[in-house]
């Protein structure tokens, strides 16, 4: 796209305002996150293996910090990926 | 005493009497440890995220159990001895309830007491400074 077609950074806000995002574990009222929940650590691990950051995912501050620690723990008994490729 | 949490990986080339065999052994030393097993999961064989030791699958067992520091000490030493054990982890579990506190709460709280304490010295100093003058009439 060239530079002059790009919509302008307010503009293409105002009309199209990003959706709210939000703590998934703190909807739930979620105190401690196991690392045994593959399934739950996954969505938060794309295609690459990378722990997604919270600006993408909306996570608190909180979780972030229990969710990191857990995939870290998994990914040592192998439950989850270092690298994906 | 503490609850603790221990998860290892036994190698999939066992056959399954030997890798029940090794469990038991296990939970032998947190019993010998005079710890209290509280749950055994196993998961069975399960496929891994990457290989270790060029082994694509693994026997998935957890150890949830109540003990002093020394079972998970000897648990550990004893998965380092064996080959056939290719990773291990042990956890020490969470016991507070309510680990998030809300900031301001405390806050409000911590400055009550700190006004408590402020407040609380000022009779005993007085009565120390009462006291000491005695002492050098005493003399």
């Amino acid at each position: 796209m060239p530079r002059d077609e790009r919509p302008e950074k307010g503009s293409y806000k105002k009309f199209f305002p990003p959706k709210k995002k939000f703590c998934r574990f703190c909807q739930r009222n979620v105190k401690y996150i196991d690392y045994k929940n593959v399934d739950i650590l996954k969505r938060y691990i794309p295609d690459r293996g990378k722990i997604s950051p919270r600006r993408v995912t909306g996570t608190c501050a909180f979780h972030q910090r229990k969710l990191a620690e857990a995939v870290k723990r998994a990914r040592l008994l192998a439950m989850l990926p270092y690298v994906m490729d | 005493m503490r609850q603790y949490e221990t998860g290892f990986l036994v190698s999939p080339a066992l056959t399954d009497e030997e890798t029940e065999a090794i469990v038991q052994q296990m939970a032998g030393v947190v019993s010998q440890k005079s710890g209290k097993m509280s749950r055994i999961e196993k998961w069975g064989k399960r496929k891994m995220a990457y290989a270790i030791k060029k082994h694509n699958e693994a026997f998935y067992v957890f150890f949830h159990y109540e003990s002093g520091s020394d079972a998970p000490l000897e648990l550990a030493r004893r998965f380092r001895q064996m080959d056939t054990i290719l990773r291990h982890l042990t956890l020490v579990k969470e016991t507070r309830q309510n680990v998030r506190k809300k900031k301001k709460a405390g806050g409000r709280n911590r400055a009550k007491e700190t006004a408590a304490e402020a407040s609380a010295p000022t009779p005993a100093a007085a009565e120390a400074a009462g006291s000491e003058p005695k002492k050098h009439e005493e003399a």
